[in-house]
């Protein structure tokens, strides 16, 4: 079933006044539980399409559709619901809200959809559970390690089930056996729960794992 | 909803000290506010209370149109339906027949232009405390001798002293000009050097026989147990009174320049108040701003993850009004104490500032005053301003894109 669907995207970024071509007539389809790695050399647009993908980007031109929808034409508001029912996001550098503990920070994104106190905590702790990050309930982002704090930024991604997990660079600042840890985790998401993964990096750990792998070159794809 | 107050809550404590600055920052202010508001309101009603007991009353009784235009003509009898109704209105301590009346005053080769103040001795002290101020000789006990009080500076101008008689004539209420002897039993000083000058006070039954004024009188003085119910028994009163002719005046009415003079000093206190909380408010917009712009990625990764903006801008405001809701509660325990402690020791003046507050018939002290009113409205306006001083930073988060928020450095 597809879930995603670029259709010639084109992306012109402005330096200075100078137009800057990041992404050049893409088409790509997404199927719904697809492992997908978006991988090339720096500048060659990764994470810009990832962006374009995720609905915090709009493009140029071309259209993106999401669940057969065209979102290049929603407003804020419309693209923001997309993004907290469907889509799920890890970023490179964690991003998890350092005053908030790991069980709140999982939390915090179901509070955002109007779940119950009680129903928030009881799905929090259950994922974390599952995901072997029990004992991080209460530490605060400064008290876990890098990979921790991702496989919590994992839990946050994922708790409200949505359709794709966008993940940009995961990896990228930690040790190749943490990485393997937390892509065996998404692996077992993906396969366990159906969830349609996208990642962007160059990590070789990422790309080698890739059940389907698009090669980005100087914003185009190049396989 | 919990989880965005604990998130507000705890976003304040990331920078202590800048939150501990800005949460001193709006203490003081509110405390000054509270300080500065208390001095004034407590010593505005040291002061009216002064003056009104002193001498006009915080009520009065007239014929319609005599406060704008007096004169003998515009006179009432004390029915039984008055007494009956100031007896029966809840609140009122007590009340004062009076006459005020113009005419000249004569010892041996001196005359002096006299306002005549004519009162019942025993119903008068219940109002005012002019009596108490008796500087030479005593106050007159009948209100029907030929005994009278002059002014202090009076008594200079005309030469004369205390035992001596003079001449007073007066044009009556049947017009023609009549007088009569008096002997001077003392002088009072009012702390008004225009009435020192000028006031004569006799007994209203004297003042009646030498103005023709039969059982007339141009005004009932009236004192009030609270002056926080002065409206109140004012409009009691008011209904009680069935002659259409007379009127109940406060003593704002009866006292015109003072109520201004109060009036200005308060817009002026206002004004100044004004001003802190602008500083304040530009203190609280920095605060916020600095947090709000150092928060830019954070913000972006919420924005990511499908907060809405609007809600991004509520936590903004739940964070102002938290820091501004510890800053007032600790300003207002310090202002209560601040305040409580002037009540209990005013401020004595000395100098210049002392002569300048008895020019006015003041008192020359500032007093405080713990209304409740001063704490609520000092508070409310300190938060309306906070909130205020944030929709600039709040409307920043709202227009705020997600990924310019992530790649923000």
């Amino acid at each position: 079933m597809e879930i995603l669907k670029a259709e010639r995207l084109v992306k012109i970024y402005q330096d200075n006044g100078v137009p800057v071509s990041a992404l050049n007539n893409i088409n790509l389809t997404v199927s719904k539980g697809e492992y997908v790695v978006i991988a090339g050399p720096s500048g060659s647009g990764k994470t810009t399409l990832l962006n374009l993908l995720g609905a915090l980007d709009k493009p140029t031109e071309g259209r993106i559709y999401f669940e057969g929808e065209d979102i290049t034409t929603k407003d804020k508001n419309e693209l923001s619901k997309i993004r907290l029912h469907k889509l799920g996001f890890i970023f490179q550098a964690y991003n998890l809200i350092p005053v908030l503990t790991a069980i709140e920070n999982i939390e915090f994104s179901m509070m955002l959809l109007g779940i119950s106190d009680k129903e928030r905590k009881e799905k929090a702790l259950a994922l974390m559970d599952e995901l072997g990050i029990k004992e991080l309930a209460n530490k605060r982002p400064n008290e876990m390690s890098g990979g921790q704090q991702q496989r919590v930024a994992v839990a946050r991604a994922i708790v409200n089930n949505p359709s794709v997990v966008l993940a940009d660079e995961p990896t990228a600042n930690l040790d190749s056996v943490t990485a393997g840890h937390l892509l065996d985790l998404m692996e077992q998401m993906n396969s366990e729960k159906n969830i349609t993964f996208i990642f962007s990096s160059h990590d070789k750990n990422v790309i080698d794992r890739a059940k389907r792998l698009i090669i980005l070159k100087d914003g185009r794809i190049d396989n | 909803m919990k989880l965005l107050i604990k998130l507000a809550w705890r976003n304040i404590w990331r920078n202590k000290r800048r939150s501990i600055l800005t949460l001193a920052a709006i203490m003081f202010a509110s405390l000054l506010a509270i300080a500065m508001r208390g001095i004034q309101l407590g010593t505005y009603d040291l002061n009216i209370k002064n003056v009104v007991e002193l001498f006009s009353g915080y009520l009065q009784i007239q014929e319609k149109g005599y406060n704008d235009n007096p004169n003998l003509n515009s006179s009432f009898q004390v029915s039984t339906n008055i007494i009956n109704a100031l007896k029966d209105t809840k609140g009122v301590s007590g009340f004062s027949p009076r006459i005020y009346a113009d005419g000249l005053i004569s010892y041996k080769d001196e005359s002096r232009g006299a306002s005549i103040f004519a009162i019942e001795p025993g119903a008068e002290s219940q109002v005012t405390s002019f009596m108490k101020n008796v500087n030479k000789g005593k106050f007159f006990s009948s209100d029907s001798s030929n005994e009278i009080v002059l002014g202090s500076e009076l008594l200079d101008n005309l030469n004369a002293k205390v035992g001596d008689n003079v001449i007073i004539l007066a044009q009556g209420y049947d017009g023609a000009l009549e007088n009569n002897k008096f002997k001077i039993v003392g002088t009072v000083k009012f702390g008004a050097p225009g009435m020192e000058a000028a006031t004569v006070i006799m007994g209203i039954k004297t003042a009646q026989s030498l103005l023709a004024m039969e059982n007339h009188v141009n005004a009932i003085a009236i004192k009030i147990q609270n002056i926080e119910q002065l409206k109140k028994v004012k409009f009691s009163l008011a209904g009680k009174i069935k002659s259409s002719s007379l009127s109940v005046l406060s003593w704002e009415s009866i006292n015109p320049g003072l109520e201004q003079l109060l009036e200005f000093s308060n817009v002026r206190g206002i004004v100044f108040l004004g001003i802190l909380f602008v500083i304040v408010a530009f203190g609280i917009l920095n605060t916020v701003l600095m947090s709000v712009t150092e928060r830019y990625r954070e913000f972006g990764v919420v924005l990511s993850i499908g907060m809405p903006q609007i809600k991004l801008a509520y936590l903004i405001y739940l964070e102002t009004f938290f820091i501004t809701l510890v800053g007032i509660v600790l300003g207002n325990i310090s202002g209560y104490i601040l305040n409580s402690y002037i009540v209990h020791h005013p401020i004595m003046f000395g100098g210049e500032l002392k002569k300048f507050y008895e020019t006015y018939h003041f008192l020359p002290q500032a007093q405080s005053s713990v209304q409740f009113s001063i704490f609520i409205n000092v508070s409310i306006s300190i938060i309306f301003i906070s909130l205020l001083s944030c929709i600039y930073p709040a409307y920043k988060v709202y227009k705020l894109e997600p990924l310019k928020g992530i790649r923000h450095t």
